[in-house]
């Protein structure tokens, strides 16, 4: 029973490729520990080390690189960063789901949301309080750092101020008692003159010491300020998501907006059946007006802003549809390709003419005509049907996504293209041999032995094309201005607030982690495919 | 009238200028029902002439004759068990025996199907490995279904590539029994190529050498008149088996001896080389 879950685990890290939990599976059977812990230490143990060191030179270094955007953001900050562009997002989800709460659940949830601005007004007050005390206090300390350098750049100017004068008066003296003509005596006195004036720099240049120190103290953050500072913010924040969500649970509440639009339509019919001769006409009219606004109300969604995580997921779509238009183009015509040498002659100057093709070439060529062919996308048959579809309806496909995706397809399809050409013309002479003399047909000795047998190295075509098309994703969505990591990006380079430098660090982890994990996918299909397991590991 | 026949085949390969004669009127007649082995050196165009007898590929001159019509094409009347068993790596035994059945017999019913790809399952004792595949399996077991796929076919010859030269002795002489025993309840016309004249002796009617390449043809056969069923452990005492395995040797010995004196046309002349003693030469140092 135990042994059988072992072999599981094993086959199951062996077909994920995760080769590094093997040594962990073995180790917990207890099987030859030295052997497993230095494997352990070599496929874990290290890498960790290699982590962690990374993070104290990122911290490291980060300290030291000043921009006008302010200092690159450390670690630290771009968790900071990312917990809250995650707040955001979830805020934005409850609002959405507190616009369509309905009943008692709404009820419930709006005291749960007017209790806790009950007590955040109290916090906010004291968070406020907190800040005018520790703005005071920072004051203070200012104060108190400020003080003895002040006093001592007083001195040092008063100290130079005298012995500008004291020298002044000797030199004027010295000048008067001159004996005219005696060269020697005129040249000593010009020497002691730029003597004195070597000393006085000397003590302005202390001076500039002293006014440096000076401004340094002025700019230090004061610690317990800015700590105040957040937490008042914080709070002023969760005041405001609040207050919206108070908004949306009563009066901006899609039910509550129907109610009060269904009590106006009653009333409203109730005077149309009384009123009397030419006031019927604008009873009716009323009525209908009500309907109509009934209408909207209903069809009408929360207009959900684009947080990061939406535009992950609508960037994972969009390389997705690029993926599997460019793999339903590359197989076929890769097959073809690999079965008829006459064709692969024919498709070769193509395929190296367009393959080394930048996908910013590509990007404006593809709007063009997909703008060309979509035209206005609220009159176009194809995009209102791709509204209406039910998951990739809620992403509003529109022509800078198609663009997109296209370019995707463009860009990726090469590899598939020519892995599927390569195994389809490598097939095993043995395997043809068995299939002439079973006598299969050309779609049974396709289906059954030709593309069984290009399989693995499809599957190795497609995962180099679904890396390369996440990489053109983001360039094309910058481009394109559609909605996803890559406008994110340009958003975020425009905006240029404090925090966008550390949003665009973590957009870096984000489109690294989802590359890694497409490739996975990947690389489980494509282990899951090949029959003599020699696949890759990484 | 014989049931298969090769009539003055011959195959080259390579372009005119360089042209590489594998097989020069090559004659092989076999009735029906009958066991012939044919026995060769290696590289002497065995596998050629078993290509040449399926279908495979087509002869430069002469015909290739089944049941009085030529052949033009492989088919699976001409069961050939390819040498290096040639089974479709990604589909597992079943698969692997389903993928022919359906094709020969398309109109058996499902139910019927499962039961026959069973039957040649149980007859080839790969009973309970039926979904592993090929990869999975060990040499032994990728020729037995090999041999399962090539008799699920129902051919009217069975062309056996040394079917077992891959193997290792012991399952060499199980699968050897196993051959003879199918066949024996199934006859049907089988040529087996083998390098081993035992092989050819314990399982065929008739032995025919192949003379070494290039140009290679069939030579003079020998019948084998031993009575079946024989018995691998008491052959080796009886005088028939023993005259007859020397007769086959010398044959083939000579055809070597006769091939080398062929290839080496001129003698050759060894330098006039001294030994010279180094020992020496270290000690007058040391």
């Amino acid at each position: 029973m135990l042994d059988g879950l072992k072999t599981f685990l094993l086959k199951a890290v062996d077909l994920s490729a995760l080769t590094f939990l093997e040594p962990v599976v073995r180790l917990a059977w207890g099987e030859e520990p030295p052997v497993q812990m230095r494997r352990i230490g070599r496929n874990i143990v290290i890498p960790l080390i290699a982590i962690g060191a990374f993070l104290v030179a990122w911290t490291l270094i980060s300290d030291k690189i000043q921009t006008k955007a302010g200092k690159l953001p450390g670690p630290v900050a771009t968790y900071t960063q990312a917990s809250k562009i995650w707040l955001t997002h979830q805020q934005e989800e409850e609002k959405k789901a507190a616009y369509d709460l309905t009943g008692p659940g709404r009820e419930a949830r709006l005291a749960e949301v007017e209790t806790r601005l009950d007590d955040l007004v109290a916090l906010d007050e004291t968070a406020r309080q907190g800040v005018i005390d520790a703005k005071a206090a920072a004051a203070d300390a200012l104060a108190q750092a400020q003080a003895p350098i002040d006093a001592k750049i007083d001195a040092l100017k008063g100290q130079i101020k005298t012995a500008k004068a004291t020298r002044k008066t000797e030199l004027k003296t010295a000048a008067a008692a001159l004996d005219a003509g005696n060269k020697d005596a005129y040249a000593t006195f010009l020497a002691s003159m730029q003597d004195g004036a070597q000393a006085i720099e000397a003590d302005e240049d202390k001076l500039d010491v002293l006014k440096a120190q000076y401004k340094a103290v002025t700019d230090a953050t004061h610690d317990p300020l800015v700590e105040a500072q957040k937490e008042a913010t914080r709070v002023a924040e969760e005041i405001q998501h609040l207050t919206a969500m108070k908004d949306l649970l009563g009066g901006r509440n899609r039910g509550e907006k129907l109610a009060g639009l269904e009590t106006k339509l009653e009333a409203a019919t109730a005077a149309f059946y009384t009123a009397p001769g030419e006031k019927a006409y604008n009873a009716a009219n009323k009525i209908s007006m009500t309907k109509r606004s009934v209408t909207r109300t209903t069809q009408a969604n929360y207009p959900t802003p684009y947080t990061l995580p939406y535009q992950v997921l609508r960037s994972i779509m969009c390389v997705f549809v690029g993926f599997l238009i460019g793999t339903a183009v590359a197989v076929p015509v890769g097959v073809l390709c690999g079965l008829s040498p006459t064709i692969m002659a024919a498709m070769t100057p193509f395929i190296a003419l367009f393959k080394p093709v930048s996908p910013i070439v590509w990007l404006p060529i593809m709007l063009i005509i997909v703008t060309g062919l979509v035209g206005d996308p609220d009159n176009n048959a194809f995009i209102q049907f791709l509204w209406k579809l039910p998951f990739i309806g809620s992403y509003e496909v529109n022509p800078a996504f198609l663009a997109s995706a296209a370019v995707v397809a463009l860009c990726s399809l090469w590899a598939t293209l020519a892995n599927t050409a390569l195994g389809v013309a490598s097939i095993d002479q043995d395997h043809i041999n068995v299939a002439r003399v079973l006598k299969l047909g050309f779609w049974n000795r396709l289906f059954k032995i030709v593309l069984p047998s290009a399989l693995p190295l499809m599957f190795a075509g497609m995962r180099i094309s679904l890396g390369v098309g996440w990489m053109v994703l983001v360039a094309a969505e910058l481009l394109a201005s559609s909605e996803g990591i890559g406008k994110y990006v340009i958003d975020q380079f425009n905006n240029g607030s404090s925090e966008s430098f550390a949003s665009l660090i973590v957009v870096v982890f984000v489109v690294g982690i989802i590359g890694l994990l497409l490739d996975r996918i990947m690389i489980v299909f494509q282990r899951a495919v090949s029959f003599d397991g020699s696949v890759a590991s990484i | 009238m014989p049931f298969l026949e090769l009539q003055n085949v011959s195959k080259g390969f390579g372009p005119a200028s360089n042209r590489y004669e594998v097989l020069k009127d090559a004659n092989l007649s076999v009735e029906k029902n009958e066991f012939v082995a044919v026995i060769g050196f290696s590289g002497s165009g065995k596998s050629t002439l078993m290509s040449l007898l399926a279908g495979l590929e087509r002869p430069d001159s002469g015909k290739v004759m089944l049941d009085g019509k030529e052949v033009t094409g492989p088919g699976p009347n001409l069961g050939i068990m390819f040498q290096n068993y040639s089974l479709l790596p990604w589909l597992s035994v079943t698969g692997n025996l389903e993928i022919a059945v359906k094709q020969v017999f398309p109109k058996m019913p499902k139910g019927e199907r499962k039961e026959y790809i069973q039957r040649y399952i149980d007859m080839v004792s790969l009973t309970g490995s039926e979904y592993k595949t090929p990869p999975e399996l060990s040499g032994g077991m990728r020729q037995r279904l090999s041999l399962a796929r090539t008799l699920a076919m129902k051919p009217e010859v069975l062309l056996l590539d040394e079917p077992l030269s891959a193997l290792d002795a012991l399952t060499r002489s199980v699968l050897q029994d196993e051959i003879i025993r199918i066949w024996e309840e199934d006859k049907r016309t089988v040529v087996m190529i083998t390098n081993d004249v035992d092989e050819a002796a314990l399982m065929a009617d008739r032995i025919v050498p192949l003379t070494p390449g290039p140009a290679a043809t069939l030579a003079a056969d020998f019948p084998v008149t031993l009575e079946r069923p024989r018995d691998r452990a008491t052959l080796n005492f009886n005088p028939d088996f023993k005259t007859l395995r020397n007769k086959v040797s010398g044959f083939l010995l000579n055809l070597s001896e006769e091939a080398k004196s062929l290839k080496i046309a001129s003698d050759l002349v060894l330098p006039d080389v001294k030994p010279v003693d180094f020992t020496r030469r270290y000690e007058s140092v040391g």
